[in-house]
């Protein structure tokens, strides 16, 4: 196929997050490449957003992640959720624990265009990982993470 | 056993007064193109019936689930409709794979207030020929949450995948011990008259298998089917005058850790949570794990039951794989478990099939081999454990069942 030099994105078609109102801030920070997680009025933060503190219904505020942790499981999807998956290779699923404290769903990339795949034999529990922000359309950028260092 | 407290005194009081499955009916289950879900349910309901040796009009109490292609906001009543019955009492219940065991605890409930006395619990849908795409959206979405949990093409098998991978971790459970809970259901499925797959596989098929997502195969997940089944609660009073043997609900009991899989603190928060309904329900029925006979546990993967055996008790943190790997699970074993072939081998109606397989065994009526099955028999069974979950380990429900009346 001949390359055509073209500066348009194919159209996004897996799955978006829904917008909520609780979850707004997460994505306008997302947009700026920033991780922002929301906290109880104490400073310590929780997962997923809410429209107040879990356990406590206190007012929340949002306080910015250094974006490192470690991997706590992951499962390699060979079979995605929807036809938008069909064709790709393996993506990985995992759940990461922040070292600010809370755990929360992503996927395992390299730090490459596009953030392709890591490889299934890269990867093992424990392992520590940074995020990478993974502008996937104008308004939504996915936090994705990578091996550290 | 120590001092019980008082919800637990209060369950016993009620289930003393002798409630009862006093009828049970399965349908065909598997790939039944052309059958429309309210016409399984009413032949599921037939069955019952005549199981039960009564009439629908003696029915005064429905108890319905819920259904991905007749989507509507009162399943109950849009069946008792169809069936030509008009319920005194009326509810439908969804909590996923939780449902099942749930029916029975509000049928007992109802019928303890004295709402009604005889309750038909009834679920079925033809999932496998009948869904829509959007059904089969709201199904894979189900589990996960929209914002945070759906972006990153999670499916409900990698969702399970999730928590089963960190198991395995933890605890150093090889793959073939997921793979023994495969092929032992597979034995027992080839003995049930209606399971779908009747060839029984060994763990090398099951560890040859295609990845779906790690650490499942295809043939660690459940079924996709069409088919219905339902059971009759009523008094030992009034089921005196009824066919079959009464099978009495010894024990409930609930358990609930997390909604989404994010949410799930860790694999101990998980097996505990869950592990409380069967522990309750063990405790309302005043035994312990040694005096069960026969257990059917929820198996939506090969992981589900080996968590499940250990929050119950049956096994210690880490050692249900050992356990089933050992034989314990099969029939002839120390404690035969999804005698049925569960929702991986017979057919996916929640824990349906799962109640159904424990009254019969109750009743000793689980013998296929006049219908075309086989003997799957667990010789003289009194006490059966059985449980549905649902979500990804998220809602737990339990019930014990036995075959004599509550001490």
């Amino acid at each position: 196929m001949s390359s055509e030099q073209t500066t348009e994105k194919p159209p996004y078609t897996k799955p978006l997050p829904d917008m909520r109102p609780e979850g707004e801030p997460f994505w306008a920070g997302t947009r700026e490449h920033k991780l922002l997680l929301p906290a109880g009025p104490d400073g310590v933060p929780f997962w997923y957003p809410r429209a107040y503190t879990p356990g406590t219904l206190d007012a929340v505020q949002w306080v910015e992640s250094k974006g490192e942790g470690t991997v706590y499981t992951y499962s390699v999807h060979y079979i995605g959720p929807s036809k938008a998956y069909k064709g790709d290779p393996p993506h990985i699923v995992a759940l990461i624990d922040l070292d600010e404290g809370v755990r929360m769903m992503t996927n395992l990339v390299r730090d490459e265009e596009g953030f392709p795949s890591l490889d299934p034999e890269d990867v093992s529990i424990g392992m520590r990982v940074r995020v990478v922000f993974h502008d996937v359309t104008d308004e939504i950028t996915l936090p994705k993470f990578t091996p550290a260092g | 056993m120590g001092e019980s407290t008082p919800d637990v005194r209060e369950a016993r009081r009620m289930l003393k007064k002798g409630i009862v499955i006093a009828g049970v009916g399965e349908t065909e289950q598997g790939v039944l193109p052309g059958r429309g879900s309210f016409e399984l349910l009413a032949e599921s309901t037939k069955l019952t019936l005549d199981d039960a040796g009564i009439t629908l009009g003696e029915v005064d109490g429905l108890i319905t689930a819920f259904s991905f292609v007749e989507q509507t906001l009162m399943h109950a009543t849009t069946l008792a409709d169809y069936l030509g019955m008009v319920p005194g009492y009326f509810a439908s219940v969804a909590v996923g794979g939780a449902t099942a065991p749930l029916m029975a605890v509000q049928a007992a409930l109802a019928i303890d207030a004295g709402l009604a006395e005889v309750v038909l619990c009834v679920r079925g849908d033809n999932t496998r020929s009948g869904i829509s795409s959007s059904g089969m959206i709201a199904m894979a979405r189900e589990m996960s949450h929209g914002a945070f949990e759906a972006p990153y093409g999670l499916t409900t098998i990698g969702g399970y995948g999730l928590l089963a991978k960190r198991y395995m971790y933890e605890h150093d459970v090889p793959q073939e011990a997921l793979a023994a809970v495969v092929a032992t259901q597979s034995e027992h499925a080839a003995l049930k008259w209606n399971a779908m797959l009747r060839d029984p596989v060994t763990i090398e098929d099951v560890m040859s298998d295609r990845w779906i997502a790690t650490p499942f195969h295809a043939m660690d997940c459940s079924l996709v089917s069409d088919g219905a089944c339902a059971f009759l609660v009523t008094t030992a009073e009034r089921a005196a005058s009824m066919r079959p043997q009464p099978v009495y609900i010894a024990g409930v009991g609930e358990g609930y850790s997390h909604q989404y899989i994010t949410e799930a603190k860790s694999v101990d928060s998980v097996r505990q949570g869950l592990g409380r309904a069967g522990r309750r329900a063990m405790e309302v029925a005043g035994i312990t794990p040694d005096d069960l006979d026969v257990v059917e546990i929820y198996d939506s993967f090969s992981f589900t039951p080996l968590i499940a055996l250990e929050g119950f008790g049956i096994c210690g943190p880490g050692e249900a794989g050992d356990w089933v790997l050992q034989g314990n699970a099969k029939l002839g074993g120390k404690l035969p478990m999804n005698t049925h072939g569960g929702l991986i081998r017979q057919a996916h109606l929640g824990a349906m099939h799962h109640i159904v397989e424990a009254a019969l065994q109750l009743r000793g009526e689980a013998d296929d081999t006049g219908r075309g099955g086989g003997n799957h028999q667990v010789p003289g069974a009194k006490l059966a454990l059985t449980n549905g979950s649902g979500g990804i380990l998220a809602a737990t429900s339990a019930l014990v069942l036995s075959s004599e009346p509550p001490a």
